[in-house]
């Protein structure tokens, strides 16, 4: 398929004004380009799907389509006019609303006073609530969704299905403040609703549609498929194609999101050079529930990197988490080259020789302010003491080692960490479990994420080398390609239980569409 | 992906509860503690079940009845404020002078009560301001301000002791009405005024919608700051009406008249099911909370606990719900500071 | 995310920068001099306003004022490192006064350490509340401050109590060189050697990697409880010793003693630049910050200003330096 995109629509005078159009945005993170020229055409009374995978720059684009974001350079165009969205306020008074992910409603106030909130109108008389025309305003939007909640039930009374309901008619609101259809973003609305409840929801945008334009943002590729009228695909934080939906099947979809892998071995599997089948498994997990996952069975042998998928909320993570004694378990049985393993807290996970490395390394992983050497060793602390007492030496030593080893780009180990790339702050977060030499399970929770190319590649090298030397690695990618390149063995999860394994040797790779079909 | 701990409610949905509009189950716990603590105090001791010990409750709880109604907006948005000696001190003294009094020719009646509330409202507003414009936490600004407040009262105080000869005032604590003094009355108005703000004014839902996702209010297009501000100035106003209370008890301003009121008050709003995190209770509950905190405080010296321990036992009951509030939502990773 | 890798990935970390963020912003340089900025700043004032004020004599009056708020202050230091805040310093340090004058015709001498360690013992009973009920620090010591009043009253029937025996402590009013105040060169080893240990041990990484990322130090496996506990055991330990001294100095204890303590005492930790959202700061920082603190106090009837406006000024201290030192990075949503 190849890229039909029109990027100047308006030299057709004839043709209706697109509703909303992005031209050429650009946005830059420190050490990424989230968006490198993404162009998106919204046309009047139509539902545009949005694909791509994670980090594709879905998120950024559709932040600053409602004024969150304010791009480095680009265009916005509404109705044919060109706006700057400074605010949500602002990208409401043009039309534009979304519906976030993570939704945007306040828990503890009535589903009335969440979908006028910010504009309350008659619902309010100077300063002093009219509760009664509340309702009345309320009870309008919901109609207009054929809701039947009650506007006066608490927020978080609802079920998450309802409280999506309140979330559109809130979004729809914005209808009032200008005269045209305005644009609804409904941003990944499937992710945790169940199939009837995906019914109603696909019902609703298609009514949506009879007055406005939708953008549809999921992961799903047959729901993008089954709802939208037209699919643009984004990756690398560029538009890399587009295609009607009539006809399209997802696998068409998928290539364009992922690209062509081409020849190059990006994750190095050429490192791999030992075969792991026949070797004692390190980890043996028997029957392990927690609060968001049941009956987990999993076994990583030495040497061996297993990956873990699943859509949000399958409860990878927290499996993740609970065996580094991050979360708690309550059955199970869990094992570590045969002794039995205490998953009671996160400093008996460090005693037995386990190693975490957190999705969010801004937070969780590192301690900005503090130094590169202290980062280093903060886990550690015996390979830089002599008794109790720190010896600043032997620290300088072992760092400058761990530093050249894993090429960490830093102009000092005294420098605070914070003030490294994302590439390297990650290194030094693996080389804390590293630099003592004593590591046998490592748990990575998404170890490339938020970083470019070049750095995700020096990431995979490690990994790989780290296997090679006989550590045992469970693996969280940040996307399915990444799961399949690295991981020796894929354990798909759905709804907190591990469903499906899946093999994964070096030439026998599975597609991210066999994958994908085991995970929804 | 979100944090684990949002997954956690989406993948394991407990059973959903059904709409609900009013009351739950959990606001409950208060009241029947309240009854609870009755009924056991009753049958210890003869003296605190007449209807004169009940009289003594009631006006005992007036004073902190109305600091509690201010500081319950605050706690409702998550912050906190231990301003409250501060202003209720400055008031106390200011009200004191500006009546009927023994240190100079004023004698303004109604409007130096009027004038003392505004004082307060002032020193809210300051703390408010302190928060949304230099972002410094709300517990460092109130404790600044409660300083100040201290300071200025030690100012005009300046060695010698007011004492009021204003007969309205002097009355508001002597003078009854149907069995109650006219400073319960008026701690009653307070409770109903802050339950009006609360349930239908603008300031009242947004101070509750500020504890329960502030984050989402700016997201939809809410300036919270100027409404921060006010809920710290009304907080401030009902507290300085609290310290013009003591002075009317004492006949005379004293610098000291808030001292304690500032744990008192929080421990009041906390037991009657106010989360310390925002978001939750509110006039009402703090309303019982302070009858809990008053009646224990009575109860106890009935049966001849030392009113020495009168603070200790707050500390206590604080503590205790702070922990029972917490420790259903722990996690094992929880940043507690 | 899955574009495919044309270019070799060992050119790209080069095109990548090394350091993507500048350094220290010059607010920032400067409030990391504040302390010792105030403190010239307040010494040069003084000696203008009254010349006689720069004597040997005065300053040794003056630091020996300023021990037990040293002192005090360096143990809540270690609190606020750690992220949290400890308010009950004050009212612990009081009933520790209490508790000194009723057990020295016991146990003499050795009531010193007696009191130190008891105060030690509370103290870590509220860090356990703390990090076992997952209770924010400040409700435990606002708690934990009535609770030890309320004993304090109690125990004392809410008067002074005298201290006769003034022997075990006549060391104290000695003087270190003819000049120095014993009771002030205890509490500069006290800053001393609490900085030194931290320096010297792993414990200096734990209490900043707690304090800056309590979530990254737990899952860095640092004994965060642990040292928290610590924290608060020793800031409990810090107001015995300060009740000593002032113990030691009036004679008598007293169930509010020290209670006007807490707030120049949170003034001299946020004066001497510790971030209140913890991480960073020093001891050192928190006995400049003493030393202004003190400094203003004797000063202000120096230079002619009623001594209400202390107060005053304590509030519009504390909110000034917090203002400046606060790590708004870390705080999206200032409650």
């Amino acid at each position: 398929m190849t890229t039909n995109l029109q990027p100047h629509p308006e030299t057709d005078a004839s043709a209706p004004v697109n509703a909303l159009e992005v031209r050429g945005l650009v946005k830059h993170y420190p050490g990424v380009k989230a968006l490198d020229g993404v162009d998106l055409v919204v046309r009047q009374n139509e539902v545009l799907g949005l694909a791509g995978e994670n980090g594709a720059g879905k998120s950024t684009l559709l932040k600053a389509l409602v004024g969150l974001v304010r791009p480095d350079a680009g265009e916005i165009w509404v109705r044919g006019e060109k706006v700057r969205l400074r605010s949500v306020v602002e990208a409401a008074d043009h039309g534009i609303g979304m519906v976030f992910q993570e939704q945007s409603l306040v828990p503890n106030l009535t589903a009335a006073e969440n979908i006028v909130l910010g504009s309350e109108g008659p619902g309010v008389r100077r300063g002093i609530y009219r509760w009664d025309t509340m309702r009345k305003l309320a009870q309008e939007q919901l109609d207009k969704i054929g809701s039947h909640i009650d506007p006066l039930a608490r927020t978080d009374s609802l079920s998450f299905a309802e409280r999506q309901m309140v979330e559109i008619a809130k979004v729809l609101r914005i209808e009032e403040r200008t005269s045209h259809p305005p644009v609804i973003i409904l941003d990944e609305p499937t992710s945790v609703l169940e199939s009837k409840e995906i019914e109603t929801l696909f019902s609703q945008v298609r009514r949506l549609r009879e007055f406005a334009s939708v953008v549809f943002v999921s992961h799903r590729l047959d729901e993008v498929l089954d709802v939208c009228d037209r699919v643009a695909v984004l990756r690398g934080g560029q538009s890399v194609g587009e295609t009607p939906t009539a006809g399209a099947v997802p696998s068409d979809l998928h290539r364009l999101m992922i690209g062509s892998t081409g020849s190059d071995d990006h994750y190095h599997e050429g490192l791999s050079e030992r075969s792991v089948a026949d070797s004692e498994p390190r980890l043996v997990v028997k029957g392990m529930s927690g609060k968001t996952f049941r009956d987990v069975d999993l076994d990583v042998r030495a040497g061996e990197i297993v990956g873990i998928v699943g859509v949000h909320g399958s409860g990878r993570e927290d499996v993740c988490r609970a065996l580094f004694g991050a979360e708690p378990t309550l059955a199970g049985e869990v094992t570590l080259d045969g002794a039995k393993l205490d998953l009671s807290g996160t400093r008996a996970a460090v005693a037995s020789g386990i190693g975490y490395v957190p999705a969010e390394r801004k937070i969780e992983g590192m301690v900005g302010p503090m130094s590169v050497a202290d980062n280093m060793t903060l886990t550690k602390q015996k390979s830089r003491c002599a008794g109790p007492m720190v010896v600043p030496q032997k620290q300088a030593t072992l760092v400058d080692k761990w530093i050249e080893r894993l090429s960490i780009r830093t102009p000092h180990r005294g420098t605070q960490i914070g003030r490294l790339s994302g590439g390297n702050q990650q290194k030094v977060v693996l080389a804390r479990w590293l630099v003592a030499g004593d590591i046998r399970l490592l748990l990575l929770d998404h170890p490339t994420r938020g970083l470019d190319i070049g750095a995700r590649s020096e990431v995979y090298r490690l990994m790989r080398e780290l296997a090679n030397s006989g550590v045992a690695t469970v693996l969280l990618a940040d996307s399915l390609e990444e799961a399949i390149g690295m991981s020796d063995r894929i354990i798909v999860m759905n709804d907190g239980r591990a469903t499906k394994e899946v093999a994964c040797p070096s030439g026998g790779k599975p597609t991210p569409l066999d994958l994908v079909k085991e995970m929804v | 992906m979100t944090s684990p701990a949002k997954a956690d409610d989406e993948v394991v949905r407990a059973p959903r509860p059904q709409p609900r509009r009013g009351v739950s189950l959990g606001d409950a716990g208060p009241p029947i503690a309240l009854v609870v603590i009755i009924g056991i105090f009753s049958l210890l001791s003869p003296d605190f079940r007449t209807i004169a010990n009940l009289q003594n409750v009631m006006d005992a709880a007036a004073v902190l009845a109305v600091a509690t109604c201010g500081i319950s907006f605050v706690l409702m948005m998550g912050s906190i404020d231990l301003s409250v000696p501060g202003v209720m001190g400055a008031s106390a003294i200011a009200v004191a002078l500006l009546v009927a009094n023994n240190r100079n020719d004023n004698d303004l009646g109604l409007l130096g009560v009027l004038v003392a509330v505004l004082l307060g409202a002032a020193l809210g507003c300051l703390s408010g301001m302190a928060l949304v414009s230099l972002k410094v936490p709300s517990f460092m600004t109130t404790l600044g301000v409660s300083a100040v407040g201290l300071g200025i009262a030690t100012l005009m105080f300046s060695g010698v002791q007011p004492n009021i000869s204003d007969a309205m005032l002097r009355g508001w604590a002597v003078n009854r009405f149907l069995g109650l003094a006219y400073l319960t009355w008026i701690a009653l108005g307070c409770v109903l005024v802050g339950w009006l703000i609360q349930r239908y004014s603008r300031l009242g839902r947004y101070a509750y919608a500020i504890g329960g996702a502030e984050e989402v209010l700016a997201l939809s297009g809410v300036k919270v700051a100027p409404y921060k501000v006010a809920v710290f100035t009304l907080a401030g106003s009902f507290y300085a009406l609290a310290g013009v209370m003591v002075t009317s008890q004492l006949s005379a301003g004293l610098v000291q008249a808030g001292k304690g009121y500032d744990f008192a008050a929080i421990t009041a709003a906390v037991v009657g099911g106010t989360l310390l995190t925002g978001g939750r209770g509110g006039v009402l509950h703090s309303a019982v909370g302070v009858l809990l905190v008053i009646v224990l405080q009575n109860g106890l010296v009935q049966i001849g606990v030392s009113p020495y321990w009168q603070g200790g036992v707050q500390g206590l009951i604080v503590v205790a719900a702070v922990s029972a509030a917490v420790l259903p939502q722990r996690r094992r990773n929880q940043v507690t500071k | 995310m899955s574009t495919p890798v044309i270019a070799d990935p060992a050119s790209n970390p080069a095109a990548e920068p090394a350091v993507v963020k500048g350094g220290p912003t010059l607010g920032q340089r400067v409030t990391s001099f504040m302390p010792v900025i105030a403190l010239v700043a307040l010494l040069t004032a003084l000696t203008i306003a009254d010349p006689d004020f720069l004597t040997q004599r005065s300053l040794t009056a003056a630091v020996r004022t300023s021990a037990p708020l040293v002192v005090l202050a360096a143990g809540a230091t270690l609190v606020v490192l750690c992220g949290g805040i400890d308010l009950s310093i004050a009212a612990l340090c009081s009933l520790s006064t209490v508790l000194f004058a009723m057990w020295l015709p016991d146990m003499g001498g050795l009531t010193i350490l007696a009191v130190i360690a008891a105060a030690g013992a509370i103290g870590a009973v509220q860090g356990l509340a703390h990090v076992l009920l997952r209770i924010p620090s400040f409700v435990v010591t606002l708690g934990g401050l009535s609770i030890f009043s309320a004993i304090a009253l109690v125990i004392s029937d809410a008067g002074p109590i005298r201290v006769v025996d003034r022997d075990s402590t006549k060391w104290l009013n000695l003087y270190v060189a003819g000049y120095v105040p014993m009771s002030f060169f205890v509490a500069l080893l006290v800053v001393a050697v609490v900085s030194l240990i931290l320096k010297l041990t792993p414990l200096e990484s734990f209490v900043k990697a707690i304090g800056y990322s309590e979530s990254a130090a737990r899952l860095a496996g640092t004994p965060v409880d642990k040292v928290k506990v610590a924290a608060f055991t020793v800031s409990g330990a810090c107001a015995g010793l300060a009740a000593v001294m002032l113990a030691s100095r009036n004679f008598s204890g007293s169930p509010t003693m020290a209670d006007n303590l807490l707030l120049p005492a949170v003034a001299a930790i946020v004066v001497g630049g510790t971030a209140i959202t913890g991480g960073h700061g020093s001891l050192w920082r928190s006995l400049a910050g003493a030393l202004v603190v003190t400094l203003l106090r004797v000063g202000l009837p120096i230079v002619g200003v009623p001594s209400a406006w202390e107060q005053i000024l304590y509030g519009a201290i504390i909110v000034a330096a917090v203002a400046l030192t606060l790590d708004r990075s870390k705080v999206a949503i200032i409650k």
